[in-house]
């Protein structure tokens, strides 16, 4: 074959696959759209509760659906480790409990996953009629009247009395709301941040346990001597935001600002300002250093920065990180002018809309049921997220005993706030995290990184996207 | 004539699959590019014309996005060339764990991306990492890598490059075994030196091997997301932003399904356009040489 033919047979060839490569990219950008991730079907006529399953703290469910069976589906992405096992452990508990109910899960490997799956699954008519969504997921799925509001099962006759809902951390229960002044969700798995330090490091200093987040800047320049410093964070991107971004939001609010003010952006706020040039500063002084990929714990890790701000979910891999090299302490997030302002982590449970009614007030009955005091228990002592009741971290004594950040951390749930129920909050979480690097990788302004964020913000929230 | 009937039929069960999960969700794609898409509930879409895509030319983030996917494609499909034929050359020659050296070579190709760019987020640690490590030892400023709008770019491309080469090196060195070993014989004889045999005698056979390389590597590139996910999440300040990964941001972030739509529309036709032109010019090449 001449040269010149094998170059048209690669011509032809290499059409072939740019037009094939290239579609296979278009798929791609429609792929969960179009991909039917229906769960198993649920052919179940009505719940039927079990007179004798009283669960402490939620109240048996109603007898209304006549004894009928019911199977639920509950799309979630506890799928691996204690989080897998422990939930398994609840449902077949529940399950003898409520004979009649039946709960298939439906696991999913993450929570980018889970969105994706679950509005696949809307899309395509076939939802689960369960799932755990984050506060803007949810926004966006009751605009699409994917899901129903709870109202009516917390003042029906398995609903909630006044004495279950004070039992919720104020924090907790405020989440369930949308704007719209209904709620629309269910607590399931929740954290919040706490302060981890190197106790040698703090003592070494002459520095006590910061209180206020000027305590926490102080101790941080104090430690940068000598190749340490005070803390390395990750600031997050445009699309991923991190503890960093968290942090900030965290300190915002300790310092009076808000995320959301009348349901609109408030980034450009003196709060704002003041929060971020203490950060911003920090940076100046070599007190905090920016990374990628947990750096917070790496640093903490290796004995060379004195925080990492994190999750109660770090507490293992921190201790792990440690090791015996020195004594890791925890303390509750410092307080700031307008006192602490904690970012609240981790999912709801809605109820979709396709489901049977006999499905829906059965999948009520189960998410309540979560809820109850010993569950609640069983659930943050083996997965390692926090009590939503304070019933719920009294009937964990023996885990607290060993786990002393818990109390910490459950009782700043009290104050803290969730992920802002507004489906255009993706993007104002993503200008935050836009304007932390602005200022802190590239030395920009705080208030002309904040400016930007409000209008980026702003403008996502006009659209309504 | 019963055979060629008898072969269709047996490409019809292919040809269904393809239908189904590529050509009719990339038509699609096509058709909800005009759309304002609301993905939970079609019902509540409704058509914008063009709008998607002139608001898509005029944003600023997708001007920059083209740069950098521009700036990623040209420094990896040109290094990758130019570092993948040295390597098969040398590769070439019958030498000493030659065949060690091959498999050593395309090893990277063959590891997961995940995998090997999270131990690549290590090495460019600029407090912990191995590359500001070896800065160190040899008396260079450490730098901030992944951190910083200036190096994020150039250490996801040398981490590309890493992983890719290995496949451009097979493909050259099954490139070298085509070649006319008379010609280069030849050549020595009339009292050419090695950079002219290599000049005028193998390069000038190896064209439709480095159109291939060009080609490949470049849709490649312009394809590349992964490493830009795990590396960088398209920052700092979207300075790692690809026109792939802004895709992604807009379909699977944010959820603006008719922009998503548009842009993956757009960056079909770059990618086709690229291609096409890619082709001519080493068709015409080859017509001349």
């Amino acid at each position: 074959m001449s040269s010149g033919t094998s170059i048209h047979s690669a011509t032809r060839a290499l059409r072939a696959a740019v037009v094939l490569g290239a579609a296979a990219l278009l798929v791609s950008a429609c792929s969960s759209a179009g991909a039917s991730t229906a769960p198993a079907a649920s052919n179940a006529a009505g719940a039927a509760p079990s007179s004798a399953a009283s669960a402490s703290g939620a109240a048996p469910a109603s007898a209304s659906s006549g004894g009928q069976s019911a199977t639920i589906t509950f799309m979630e992405a506890m799928s691996s480790g204690t989080l897998k096992t422990t939930l398994d452990g609840l449902v077949s508990q529940f399950e003898k409990a409520y004979p009649n109910i039946t709960v298939t899960l439906i696991p999913e490997p993450n929570y980018a996953t889970l969105q994706q799956k679950e509005e696949a699954s809307v899309a395509a008519g076939n939802p689960p009629t369960i799932g755990q969504a984050y506060e803007n997921w949810a926004a966006t799925y009751a605009a699409s009247n994917a899901i129903v509001p709870l109202t009516s099962y917390i003042s029906g006759p398995n609903g909630v009395s006044s004495s279950e809902q004070s039992d919720f951390w104020t924090g907790i229960w405020q989440d369930l709301y949308l704007p719209d002044g209904k709620i629309w969700m269910w607590p399931f798995n929740k954290s919040d941040y706490v302060m981890y330090y190197n106790q040698n490091m703090l003592q070494a200093d002459h520095l006590a346990v910061p209180t206020t987040w000027t305590q926490f800047a102080a101790a941080a320049k104090a430690a940068t001597t000598g190749g340490d410093w005070g803390l390395s964070m990750n600031p997050g991107t445009s699309s991923a935001p991190a503890n960093g971004t968290y942090m900030f939001v965290s300190m915002m609010r300790a310092y009076g600002g808000h995320l959301l003010l009348n349901g609109k952006p408030d980034l450009n706020t003196s709060a704002a300002v003041q929060a971020l040039t203490l950060l911003a500063t920090m940076e100046k002084e070599g007190a905090l250093k920016v990374g990628t990929n947990y750096p917070g714990q790496t640093a903490l890790g290796a004995g060379k920065s004195l925080f990492d701000m994190s999750t109660v979910a770090s507490y293992y891999y921190n201790q792990q990180a440690v090791g015996t090299k020195f004594t890791m302490g925890t303390a509750a997030f410092p307080n700031g002018p307008a006192g602490q302002g904690n970012a609240m982590q981790g999912t709801n449970i809605v109820i979709f809309a396709k489901s049977t009614p006999a499905q829906q007030q059965a999948g009520w009955t189960f998410m309540h049921w979560l809820t109850g005091t010993q569950q609640t228990a069983t659930w943050a002592s083996g997965s390692g997220y926090l009590p939503v009741t304070k019933s719920g971290l009294a009937a964990m004594s023996s885990y607290v005993a060993t786990h002393p950040y818990v109390t910490i951390a459950s009782q700043s749930l009290q104050s803290a706030r969730g992920v802002p129920a507004q489906s255009w909050f993706t993007e104002e979480q993503g200008a935050i995290a836009t304007a932390l690097e602005s200022v802190l990788i590239n030395h920009e302004s705080p208030q002309s990184a904040l400016a930007t964020a409000q209008a980026t913000s702003a403008a996502a929230a006009s659209s309504g996207s | 004539m019963l055979e060629s009937r008898w072969g269709y039929a047996y490409l019809v069960p292919a040809l269904l699959i393809l239908v189904a999960f590529t050509f009719g969700p990339a038509l699609f794609v096509v058709y909800i590019s005009f759309f304002n898409w609301n993905l939970l509930d079609p019902a509540l879409s409704h058509p914008v014309g063009l709008e998607n895509f002139t608001r898509l030319l005029g944003s600023a983030r997708f001007i920059g996005s083209l740069v950098v996917s521009l700036y990623f494609t040209l420094a990896t499909v040109a290094a990758s060339a130019l570092a993948g034929l040295g390597i098969a050359l040398l590769l070439n020659r019958h030498t000493i764990g030659r065949s060690t050296a091959r498999v050593a070579v395309f090893t990277p190709y063959v590891t997961p991306l995940v995998a090997t760019s999270i131990i690549w987020i290590w090495i460019f640690n600029p407090q912990f990492g191995l590359a500001n490590a070896v800065l160190s030892a040899v008396g260079l400023p450490e730098l901030q890598w992944l951190e910083s709008t200036t190096w994020a770019l150039p250490a996801v491309i040398m981490y590309t490059l890493w992983h890719n080469l290995g496949f451009t090196v097979i493909i050259f060195l099954a490139g070298l075994t085509t070649i006319s070993r008379e010609l280069s014989d030849a050549a020595r004889v009339d009292g050419a030196n090695a950079w002219q045999e290599l000049r005028w005698v193998t390069l000038p056979q190896l064209v439709p091997t480095i159109l291939f390389v060009v080609v490949i590597s470049s849709i490649g590139a312009l394809q590349a997301f992964t490493q830009f996910y795990t590396m960088t999440g398209g920052g700092p300040l979207g300075a790692t932003t690809t026109t792939s990964y802004l895709l992604y941001q807009e379909a699977f972030v944010f959820y603006h399904t008719g922009p998503a739509a548009a842009l993956a529309v757009i960056l079909f036709l770059i990618t086709a356009g690229l291609t096409l032109a890619q082709l001519r010019l080493g068709r015409n090449r080859g017509a001349t040489a």
